[in-house]
């Protein structure tokens, strides 16, 4: 007796506090399911609150809160395009706005578990291909009553699909993008090596013969002073520029070069065609063997380092060149980015889009905002400190870099050889699966190619299936 | 009447030991409180919730979909992921904690006689323990890198050739739990070490007396005494040891092919990176289960009441 009734106290009262607890939360991340396949009762009301609101009406200061990828020196580039926004639009004077930066691998979790807890962030910035994924999950509005045709005609028409839902216009984007090869010439005049000044390039099998050329192990321990090439930005794996090495093995508009079926959960057939196994066994060359011509773990700023005289990159590069070699002391060309011999050359496009949460109870404000950054004055600060492909067609026009090499090539790259990645509301389960195949591609030791492609693909096909039907 | 009073009086005393008892419960219950609230708010309304989640299709952008019922739980059954992860999670453990509990009762047992250093030592051992894990993970990437790092230097100064530890299928986990150990024997020991101050001299005393060699000393009075502790420091070490996730997000995402895919990664994999929190859910009940059965397991081997 002595023992049992704090026991059962404490049973009893844990029992309740559980139950009262459970009673009070769950509902939250119900509702979003309750609604799918129509909208949500959550955002029609938001909306019918927002029409008409402007901040200039509030007499209080409103906070809007944008989650923005990657550094804090991004920040510092926002919070100059905020100022322009206020003194542009003096009826914003009143809107405080609070960075909530999340580096890039952490970007997408961050929203999802910001949205699933119902957190209150009012706007974020977004990879181009996702906005399909948080749109079939109602994370995001229609920005179409914000933008008239003539507006939405600025921007890219590889903008316009990337930011788009089954014809809705949902989130536009401050910049645009193409990656083309670059070289260091410095290298590739040492190695008597000639790159094509032009967009139609090599393939990957005659750039190899480059790469080769100007890769030098000086003290002979076996690994390289300098490598080849680095293919992609940062130091990560993923679709943006790994996997345009398999699309580009195919014939245009072939189930390889696609990538996935048109019912955007078929991947089977699309990603591991002999083309495209062809495509990442080159991927896995790279890596391994005596042909390999960039390192297995990736080496930070390989390129910007001199460490290889290749990298393919979007034209951002020129501005992180400039900036790191203010004197100039960095010699570089840029050609067309290799491609499958047999296949089709091909860069993917896409860039930072802006979306607003549903949860936003200043939906307008926030719609203002995201009109403003990537508007011309915006993009173009924006630009003035990144140094890429703007997204819109004004801006483009007046850049005269734009219509000299190299950047030249970026501009022609966009326009001509441009895809978009596979536009699928699965595309963050494809884009996670696939980054796990690449790792296993560039660093196992022991790999059958060909199954672990096929088991990839299956894999992503399994993943997307409960999408079936998303755009019919 | 003669009667009541006795009564009266036994019921009087009664009441007042009652009353007695009632308010020391109170008070009692007032310091767990605390400790109750958060229990219930982030460990046992969790579990309810995933509990849940694990028979539905559930999706943190999506929400609740589709009832499954058992469904992602007979799903487990052929995953080989699922099975891979735990083989992986299982030699992690048996790999670390031995190894680890055998270092940390070693320097305790060396650190508790105070001698010259022991305090630098003690120091320098704990200092891991009290570096994040994020920072160590990256340190630890920096110089294990393949080409760059400073393990590397040391091994081509030595005549070795250069050696792929992290991005190796078969020397990525051994690495790691290298790593592990080294940021987790300090916690381990500084326990150790408590539960031998604890050990009275006089049973020392009285072995020496009766001639026990400093072996018999160790194993038939240090260790019997020690139990509890070390009883202790196994359960919470095997339980920390399940939930080892930073150092594979940030180092390995689990790969090369699966080789460090500890079931704490594949359940972050599952629920946030592949939209299946349903059956990230499922594995998060199956994990617990897995654990309970084994603590329980522990602490009937160890026979131990705890």
């Amino acid at each position: 007796m002595k023992n049992k009734y704090p026991y059962t106290f404490f049973t009893i009262l844990l029992v309740i506090l559980a139950m009262v607890i459970t009673a009070c939360g769950g509902s939250s991340t119900e509702e979003p399911a309750a609604e799918s396949g129509s909208e949500s009762e959550a955002a029609k009301q938001t909306d019918e609150s927002a029409a008409g609101e402007t901040a200039s009406s509030e007499a209080e200061a409103i906070t809007l809160k944008f989650v923005i990828c990657c550094a804090p020196e991004d920040a510092v580039t926002y919070n100059e395009i905020f100022d322009a926004w206020k003194a542009a639009e003096p009826q914003y004077a009143n809107v405080n706005i609070e960075l909530d930066v999340t580096p890039f691998a952490e970007l997408f979790p961050k929203i999802e578990t910001s949205v699933a807890a119902g957190a209150d962030f009012d706007l974020f910035q977004a990879d181009g291909p996702d906005i399909k994924h948080y749109s079939y999950n109602k994370v995001i509005i229609s920005l179409d009553e914000y933008f008239t045709e003539e507006e939405k005609a600025e921007f890219l028409p590889q903008t316009i699909e990337e930011g788009s839902y089954l014809g809705t216009f949902m989130s536009p984007a401050i910049m645009q993008s193409c990656s083309l090869m670059f070289y260091n010439s410095d290298m590739t005049d040492a190695a008597g090596v000639q790159p094509p000044q032009e967009l139609d390039g090599w393939t990957i099998q005659e750039a190899w013969d480059a790469w080769q050329a100007t890769q030098t192990d000086e003290n002979g321990d076996g690994t390289p002073e300098v490598w080849g090439i680095r293919w992609g930005q940062g130091t990560w794996t993923g679709d943006y520029e790994q996997g345009i090495i398999r699309r580009s093995a195919g014939e245009k508009d072939s189930p390889t070069y696609n990538g996935m079926g048109p019912d955007g959960i078929t991947f089977v057939g699309y990603l591991d065609t002999p083309e495209a196994i062809a495509g990442y066994q080159a991927y896995r060359d790279m890596h391994f063997g005596e042909k390999a011509v960039t390192p297995i773990e990736s080496i930070p700023d390989i390129f910007f380092t001199k460490q290889s005289a290749f990298v393919v990159h979007p034209d951002n590069a020129i501005g992180t060149i400039n900036r790191l070699y203010p004197d100039g002391d960095f010699n570089y060309g840029v050609t067309g980015i290799p491609y499958m011999e047999g296949g089709t050359e091909l860069c993917h496009t896409g860039s930072w889009h802006y979306g607003v949460s549903p949860n936003s109870e200043h939906k307008d404000v926030a719609a203002a905002l995201v009109k403003f950054i990537t508007g011309h004055d915006g993009a173009r600060i924006w630009y003035d400190n990144v140094r890429q492909l703007p997204a819109r067609f004004d801006l483009l026009n007046e850049l005269p870099e734009y219509n000299e090499y190299p950047q030249q090539l970026f501009a022609q790259g966009l326009q001509e050889i441009g895809q978009p990645r596979i536009q699928t509301p699965c595309y963050t389960e494809y884009q996670q699966l696939h980054a796990v195949l690449l790792q296993d591609l560039q660093s196992a030791e022991e790999l059958d190619v060909a199954a672990r492609v096929h088991q990839a693909a299956s894999d992503i096909e399994s993943a997307c299936a409960k999408y079936k039907g998303w755009n019919e | 009447m003669q009667g009541t009073a006795p009564i009266q009086t036994q019921s009087l005393s009664l009441r007042r030991i009652f009353n007695w008892r009632r308010r020391n419960y109170l008070i009692a219950f007032l310091f767990v409180l605390p400790a109750l609230i958060n229990f219930t708010l982030f460990r046992y309304y969790p579990i309810v919730s995933a509990a849940r989640s694990s028979l539905y299709n559930y999706s943190l952008l999506g929400g609740y979909q589709d009832f499954v019922g058992f469904d992602h739980y007979i799903r487990m059954a052929s995953d080989p992921s699922f099975w891979n992860s735990l083989k992986v999670t299982f030699v992690y453990v048996l790999i670390k904690i031995p190894i680890q509990v055998a270092l940390a009762l070693g320097l305790a047992i060396f650190l508790s006689k105070q001698s010259i250093g022991s305090s630098i030592v003690r120091s320098a051992i704990m200092a891991p323990m009290v570096t994040s894990i994020i920072v160590v993970s990256i340190i630890w990437a920096l110089m294990l890198h393949s080409e760059q790092g400073l393990f590397q230097s040391i091994l081509v100064s030595l005549g070795f050739q250069k050696v792929r530890f992290i991005s190796s299928e078969t020397r990525a986990l051994p690495t790691l739990s290298v790593m592990m150990i080294w940021k987790d024997v300090g916690f381990s020991m500084i326990i150790l070490m408590a539960g031998l101050k604890g050990i009275p001299r006089v049973y020392y005393e009285a072995a020496t007396v009766d001639g026990a060699t400093p072996w018999q000393r160790f194993w038939n009075v240090t260790m019997p005494l020690l139990r509890p502790v070390l009883m202790f420091v196994l359960v919470t070490q095997v339980a920390f040891s399940f939930q080892m996730f930073d150092p594979v997000f940030q180092m390995t995402k689990g790969g090369p092919l699966e080789s460090t895919n500890i079931i704490v990664y594949y359940i972050y994999q599952q629920g946030f990176l592949f939209q299946d929190m349903g059956y990230a859910s499922a594995l998060s009940m199956v994990t617990l289960i897995i654990l309970l059965i084994i603590s329980y397991g522990q602490m009937r081997l160890l026979n131990t009441d705890y």
